[in-house]
């Protein structure tokens, strides 16, 4: 890292003063899961509170996209309890739909629909979960192109888009149903390198609104400039959790260590 | 050193082998002499073939004669086509009274004018007028070709079909006019726009319903002759087992295959065994068990007639063909759709009618179009079981005593008739695919 990095990191970081609230938003207990005989999730214990935000690093398969794919229950968990804005999650099917309208998630493949316009795929949501008029949905959805800086792009389909282009409207697709938090699962991971920084972009400024977000990523840059809080797992575990200057200058654990040696 | 290249390299035209037709036939026909000896011998097969079919069905062809002995008379070595359109009428409508075949052309002409909006632009609402060609043409088109007396419900339902086709029609036009809906034109010119909603839709409900009186009561004059199922027959029985193969088999097919992709066992375990048995069967004995077997499980009293117990078995069957290619179609798209729909809030039927259906079922039109060929192909075994469809009308000819014993020409005429149809099926596949996946790139 060299030192004007470093520089704009911080100014980046005073602009972003801390958003959490101590409302309680997330809570986490006890969590586990297993693929068939295959243990992903071990006894994690998350708080999340309202306007945090927080990164989740570690190595492949240490289980860090399960964990977020739990909390909008994508993925079922098996024992211990997970309660999200007020909600337990459990087998109940409304619950469930309730949940994803309030969890946003955008997903390292993107996910848009490609038979759908860019526009349509913004007022889907909008249109057929919370009834909105479609014309009330069109306008909100154009704002939030304009917020990710592509409204000129509002009627071609997303095949026509490049993968950066395609990930900020996914963004706003999730951001059109004024979620209440917002899961990020890589991402960049999928992107050309010089589409990284307009993806990255948009986040930063999302998370200058205030919104909770956790952000499951390897750009540890990014991690610098948002993160309340970073986490790091590691075959399952929660292995460490701190402030991000004290976890990327002073690791605790040995596998943390290692693991950030070999990517910075 | 670098090594820098300042100018850009101009594109240039592709050498002339590769855009010639010389070109192309030294690359694709004469490439070596082995090739050369094989395309030579091909094109003289081709050659002798048409040359003799040419011979036989157009230039030494007998056309007018009044008997089979009478084409012997004039050209022996020629094809007799004066007894195929002797027969024409019957093989296109069978033994329907010719008095009334204005009754199966005017149900044509209905779906024809019924579905054609689908086509043209402009028009709004089409999935609405799919809809109702599905479920509203059925009992004009039965009523059209049946007659006879009608229940009460037969004829609410005749009524609301005319009704239902009046406004498609009117909406069509002003839609390929205008641009706008029935509904909007109708508000504008009665000069209603500035009323409140609940007082325009109460208006232009209640427009509906005098019109519905309106059909309804001139529809009860309306008593056209009964024709028993009996006479029903050639290309219009095989059009319309088929047809009604067709409508129902997509839907069947959808519902099939996501009971067979349900999470809930009982639903799957069941679909499953339904397709699997009906797939296992061939269609002809399907055909059999249907007329001798469904009438022992019907309630005492209850009797189906033959037609509608073949066009039940020939849904049921093609259902579950429909099933697996529906399935294959799911199979291709990927589980991030799905997760992309659920998190914006979607539940598993708006996912599965939003998201996955119209992708699903884009990437399965030739698969379906393939499986309406062979449904279209497969309805002449009903000819085995007694019906007269087109094929047992063809076959009829040679029974004729005016034209006993000729097979051959009725037969090539029916295969031209089936090529055509299904030639022109498969090309308009061809063409939807090519424009939906232009319409989208991706």
């Amino acid at each position: 890292m060299t030192n004007s990095d470093s520089r704009e990191t911080l100014e980046a970081r005073e602009k972003l003063a801390s958003a959490a609230s101590s409302e309680v938003i997330i809570e986490l207990e006890k969590v586990n899961k297993w693929y068939a005989d295959f243990h992903v999730l071990k006894d994690i214990d998350l708080t999340v509170h309202k306007g945090e935000r927080i990164v989740v690093c570690g190595p492949s398969g240490s289980g860090k996209s399960t964990l977020i794919r739990c909390i909008n229950r994508l993925e079922e968990h098996q024992t211990g309890s997970i309660v999200v804005d007020g909600i337990t999650l459990n087998k109940n099917l409304k619950n469930i739909d309730h949940i994803r309208t309030e969890v946003g998630m955008v997903f390292q493949s993107f996910n848009l629909f490609p038979h759908l316009s860019i526009l349509e795929n913004l007022t889907l949501g909008p249109i057929w979960t919370r009834h909105m008029p479609k014309a009330e949905a069109r306008e909100t959805a154009m704002m939030y192109l304009e917020r990710v800086k592509i409204p000129e792009q509002a009627d071609k389909f997303p095949g026509q888009l490049s993968g950066g282009q395609q990930q900020r409207v996914a963004i706003a697709r999730s951001l059109c149903m004024s979620p209440k938090i917002m899961l990020f699962d890589e991402p960049t991971s999928a992107l050309d390198p010089e589409m990284i920084k307009e993806v990255l972009d948009v986040m930063v400024e999302l998370a200058e609104t205030g919104m909770t977000m956790i952000v499951v990523t390897h750009e540890m840059g990014f991690a610098k400039t948002i993160a309340d809080r970073v986490i790091f797992m590691d075959e399952g575990d929660v292995v460490e959790e701190n402030e991000p200057n004290e976890f990327f200058t002073n690791p605790q654990h040995e596998r943390t260590q290692l693991f950030l040696s070999q990517i910075l | 050193m670098a090594i820098v290249k300042l100018e850009r390299t101009p594109a240039r035209a592709a050498p002339l082998t590769e855009r010639s037709v010389i070109g192309w036939m030294h690359k694709h026909l004469f490439s070596s002499a082995l090739n050369s000896i094989l395309t030579v011998i091909t094109l003289y097969i081709i050659f002798i073939t048409v040359r003799n079919l040419w011979a036989w069905g157009i230039a030494d062809a007998v056309w007018i004669a009044e008997s089979r002995r009478e084409c012997f008379d004039i050209n022996i070595g020629g094809a007799c086509w004066a007894g195929v359109l002797a027969w024409m009428d019957n093989i296109i409508y069978g033994r329907y009274p010719r008095e009334e075949l204005w009754r199966l052309n005017l149900g044509l002409v209905l779906l024809a004018v019924w579905m054609a909006p689908l086509w043209l632009p402009r028009v709004k609402a089409k999935i609405l007028i799919g809809l109702t060609v599905v479920f509203l043409y059925p009992f004009i088109a039965g009523y059209l070709f049946a007659g006879g007396d009608k229940g009460i419900f037969m004829q609410i339902m005749v009524t609301a079909a005319i009704v239902c086709l009046a406004c498609n029609t009117v909406h069509s036009i002003i839609g390929v006019s205008g641009g706008v809906g029935l509904r909007e034109f109708l508000i504008q010119r009665l000069g209603i726009k500035g009323s409140s909603e609940n007082k325009q839709r109460s208006i232009l409900l209640s427009i509906l319903g005098l019109s519905f009186m309106a059909v309804f009561a001139w529809q009860k004059s309306w008593n056209p002759v009964g024709v028993p199922w009996t006479q029903w027959g050639g290309l219009f029985l095989t059009l319309l087992i088929a047809g009604v193969g067709i409508a129902s088999a997509l839907p069947g097919g959808i519902i099939l295959a996501l009971g067979r992709r349900s999470r809930l066992p009982v639903i799957r375990v069941l679909s499953t065994a339904f397709i699997e048995l009906f797939r296992s069967v061939p269609l002809i004995t399907v055909l059999f068990m249907a007329t001798a077997m469904f009438p022992l499980f019907m309630p005492e009293g209850m009797v189906l007639n033959k037609l509608v117990q073949v066009m039940i078995a020939v849904c049921l069957f093609n259902a579950c063909y429909m099933a697996e290619t529906v399935r294959g179609g799911l199979q291709t798209i990927p589980k991030g759709q799905f997760e992309g729909a659920h998190t914006i809030g979607l539940g598993y039927w708006r996912t599965m009618g939003l998201i996955v259906m119209p992708q699903a079922l884009k990437h399965m039109i030739p698969n379906i179009v393939g499986n309406f060929i062979g449904l279209l192909k497969d309805t002449t075994l009903v000819s085995i079981i007694g019906l007269f469809d087109i094929l047992g009308m063809l076959r009829a000819v040679s029974v004729d005593i005016t034209w006993r014993g000729l097979h051959t020409e009725p037969l090539i005429f029916g295969a031209t008739l089936f090529f055509l149809i299904c030639f022109v099926m498969s090309k308009y596949s061809r063409r939807l695919e090519q424009k939906l996946s232009t319409d989208h790139k991706h």
